[in-house]
C-alpha cells in the first residue's frame, strides 16, 4: 500500500511547524525521517494518523482519502506507534494488545477465538509470549514500547506509522523492533534518531530541518557528512564500518 | 509444534475458566442483592419477624394472589414492609448502581482516577438548586411544584454540569484537564452561592434542612419517586453496558485512541452528558451521597481489572450491594435515630480506599 502525501502545511498557535512538505512511501517500503529535536517529524508523521488536522495538503493511503475519511476506516488499514503510551490506569498485556482489534469490530461484537490467536501471535513476534497477565504498568520501558507494537500488529495494518520507535530502548531491543517491523513486510514511515540506524534499516530517507524538506534519498547516497553538518550542527565522517559492510558515522566532539 | 499446540489449548482453557468464573460472580452478585434487599426489609426500628416479612413480601409483590395476610399479628407491619422500607432498599440498590456506573464512566472520560460522578459540580449545583428552593420557598406553580426542591435540585445539578462542559469546551477540543479545572470553578462558584443564600436567609430550620440534605438520605424514597429514578439509571447502564470498547480506548487517551479507530471527542460529550443526567436525578432524589462513586470502581478494577467488558456490570452490581448495606446501617447503627446514608459511605469508603492505596501493587486497575 502506498502513502502520498503531498503539499502538507500543518500550523500549530500560528506557527508552521511543517512548511509545504510532499513525501512518498512506496509498497511494502521502509521509509525513515530524520532531522533535529522540533524540526516537524512528530507533527507531519500526527497529521498523518489524524490527531492533527493539517492546514493545507492532501494524505492519501492507497485510495484511501485520510483526511476526510472516519477515524475507523484509517486504522483498519494504518497501525500506529506512538511517542506517549502512558496511562493513569492499567491493564494487562493481553488486554492492551487485545485493544489493536477494536478497528475491525462492530458495535456490541464480542472478541473471538480468532482475535486471541491473533493476540498471541503478535505476542509472539514480539518476544512477549507469557506476559499476558502482567500488568502493562509494572514493564519496563523496552517491554511497553514492545506491547505497544504487539498492538499495532494485532490491528494487522497494511501501513505502519511509527514516532521514534527505538527510544529508551537499549541497544538489542532496538534492533529487535527495527527488525520485527522489517518482517512485517509492510509500507512503514518511521521517524528515527539514530542515523546509523536509519542507514541500516531504511530503504529511503527524507530529511526535514525547521518544518521543511531539506533533501531525499537512499541513506548512501544522502547521509554525507556535509549534509549532517548542515542539519545537525555536527562534525563527522562517514565511514564503511569494516565489520558489518553497513555505513558507519564516526561523530566529532565539541571542541 | 506439539508444544505449541498444547499452549493454544491451555490458553482457550484458561479463556473459558475466566468467562465461567465471570458469569458466577455476576449471577451471585445478583443473588447476593435479592437477599441484602431481603434483609433491608426485615431490619428496622419495628421489629418484624423474617417469616412475616417475607409473607408480606410474598403477598404484595404477587399482585396480593399469592398466600394471605392473615395472622400477622399488626396490620400496620404490611404498610412498613410494603410502603416504608420497600422502596427504601430498591431506591438504594438503583443510588448505588447508579453513582458507581457514573463513576466508573467519568473517571475514564476524564482519564482520572480520583475522578467521581460530582466532579463536574453537580453536587455543588444540586445544592444550590435545593438550598435556592429551601431558603426562599420557591417553588414552581403546577404538577413541577409538587416536587419542589427535587426539581430545582436537577435543575441546579444538570445546570453546573451544562456550564462545566461549556467552558471545557470553548476554544476547540474538550480535555480532561480541562473538565477537571471547569469542575473546581463550578463547585466553587455554586458552593459560595448557596453559603450566600444560607447567610441572607438566616433561618435556622432552612439551614437544618439544607445540612440534612446536602449529607444525603434515602429516607424520602417512596414508590412514585421510583420509576423516574428506576428507568433513568437502566436506561443508561444499558446504553454503557454497549460502549465498553470504547471506555476501554478511552483510558489510552485520546491519541491513542485515534489510532484505534474512536475519535473520543464525540464521545466524551455524549458519555458526559448521560452521566450528567444519571447524577442529577440521583442528587435530586436523595442529595449527595459521597464516595461510591469514587471508591465503588476501584474495588472492583482492584479485583477485576480495568477491562470495562466486567468493570461496567460489576461494578451496577457491586454498587447497588454497597448501598443498601449502608442503608442497612444507617438505620440501624444508632437505635431510634437515623443517620444520613452519606456519613456512613464516607465513614466506610474512605478507610477502605486508605487501605487500597497503602496496599502493595494496587496500580489503579492493573492485577
Amino acid at each position: 500500500m502506498e502513502l502520498r502525501a503531498e503539499n502538507m502545511i500543518v500550523t500549530l498557535a500560528n506557527t508552521d511547524i511543517v512548511n509545504d512538505i510532499s513525501i512518498k512511501v512506496k509498497n511494502k517500503q521502509f521509509v525513515g525521517l530524520i532531522g533535529p529535536n522540533g524540526c516537524g517529524k512528530s507533527t507531519l508523521l500526527k497529521s498523518i494518523y489524524k490527531v492533527i488536522k493539517p492546514k493545507k495538503g492532501s494524505i492519501y493511503l492507497g485510495d484511501l482519502d485520510v483526511l476526510k475519511s472516519e477515524p475507523m476506516s484509517v486504522s483498519r488499514i494504518m497501525g500506529v506507534v506512538g511517542q506517549f503510551n502512558d496511562l493513569s490506569f492499567d491493564f494487562t498485556v493481553e488486554e492492551m494488545v487485545l485493544m489493536g482489534r477494536t478497528p475491525h469490530k462492530k458495535f456490541m461484537e464480542r472478541d473471538t477465538e480468532e482475535d486471541h490467536e491473533i493476540v498471541r501471535e503478535a505476542l509472539n513476534k514480539v518476544s512477549l509470549t507469557g506476559y499476558e497477565d502482567r500488568s502493562y504498568l509494572t514493564l519496563s520501558g523496552g517491554e511497553k514500547q514492545r506491547v505497544i507494537l504487539a498492538r499495532a500488529i494485532a490491528q494487522q495494518p497494511s501501513f505502519l506509522v511509527m514516532d521514534e520507535p527505538t527510544n529508551h530502548l537499549d541497544i538489542k531491543y532496538q534492533l529487535q523492533i527495527l527488525s520485527i517491523v522489517k518482517q512485517m513486510n509492510v509500507g512503514t514511515l518511521a521517524a528515527l534518531h539514530d542515523l546509523e540506524l536509519a542507514a541500516e534499516y531504511c530503504d529511503y530517507l527524507y530529511v526535514m530541518k525547521r518544518g521543511k524538506l531539506m533533501a531525499q534519498g537512499t541513506p548512501k547516497e544522502l547521509l554525507t557528512s556535509e549534509l549532517i553538518r548542515e542539519v545537525y550542527d555536527v562534525s563527522c565522517e562517514i565511514y564503511t564500518n569494516p565489520v558489518t559492510g553497513e555505513l558507519g558515522i564516526a561523530y566529532m566532539p565539541f571542541s | 509444534m506439539k508444544s505449541q499446540n498444547s499452549v493454544t489449548t491451555g490458553f482457550r482453557n484458561k479463556g473459558r475458566v475466566q468467562q465461567k468464573s465471570f458469569v458466577m460472580l455476576i449471577v451471585f452478585l445478583i443473588v447476593f442483592i435479592v437477599f441484602s434487599i431481603g434483609c433491608s426489609v426485615a431490619i428496622g426500628q419495628v421489629n418484624i419477624s423474617l417469616g412475616d416479612t417475607f409473607r408480606i413480601l410474598l403477598y404484595k409483590s404477587s399482585g396480593m394472589r399469592l398466600g394471605s395476610l392473615d395472622g400477622i399479628s399488626q396490620a400496620s407491619f404490611a404498610d412498613i414492609i410494603w410502603h416504608i422500607r420497600m422502596p427504601r432498599a430498591l431506591m438504594s440498590m438503583l443510588i448505588g448502581a447508579g453513582l458507581s456506573l457514573c463513576g466508573v464512566v467519568i473517571q475514564a472520560s476524564v482519564q482520572n482516577p480520583l475522578a467521581d460522578p460530582y466532579i463536574l459540580g453537580i453536587s455543588s449545583g444540586g445544592a444550590l438548586g435545593a438550598t435556592f428552593a429551601i431558603m426562599l420557598g420557591f417553588s414552581i406553580p403546577g404538577i413541577l411544584g409538587q416536587m419542589g426542591v427535587a426539581v430545582w435540585a436537577f435543575a441546579g445539578a444538570f445546570g453546573a454540569a451544562l456550564l462545566v462542559l461549556a467552558i471545557a469546551n470553548v476554544k476547540g477540543k474538550v480535555t480532561s484537564v480541562k473538565l477537571v479545572l471547569a469542575g473546581m470553578v463550578i463547585n466553587a462558584l455554586c458552593n459560595s452561592f448557596s453559603n450566600f443564600i444560607v447567610y441572607l436567609a438566616n433561618n435556622s430550620e432552612g439551614i437544618k434542612t439544607v445540612t440534612f440534605w446536602t449529607m444525603g438520605s434515602i429516607a424520602s424514597a417512596t414508590w412514585d419517586k421510583l420509576p423516574l429514578v428506576a428507568v433513568s439509571i437502566c436506561a443508561a447502564s444499558l446504553f454503557f453496558l454497549t460502549q465498553s470498547r470504547i471506555l476501554n480506548t478511552m483510558l489510552l487517551g485520546s491519541e491513542a485512541a485515534v489510532t484505534l479507530g474512536i475519535s473520543l471527542n464525540q464521545y466524551l460529550r455524549i458519555f458526559m452528558l448521560v452521566s450528567a443526567f444519571v447524577t442529577g436525578i440521583i442528587v435530586a432524589s436523595c442529595g449527595t451521597i459521597g464516595f461510591v462513586g469514587l471508591i465503588i470502581p476501584h474495588i472492583v478494577r482492584g479485583v477485576m481489572g480495568s477491562d470495562h467488558k466486567r468493570l461496567v456490570p460489576v461494578s451496577i452490581l457491586f454498587g447497588s450491594l454497597f448501598l443498601i448495606w449502608a442503608d442497612i446501617l444507617a438505620r440501624t447503627l444508632i437505635p431510634q435515630s437515623e443517620l444520613p446514608i452519606g456519613i456512613i459511605t464516607s465513614m466506610i469508603g474512605a478507610p477502605m480506599f486508605m487501605y487500597m492505596l497503602m496496599k502493595k501493587g494496587y496500580g489503579f486497575g492493573g492485577k
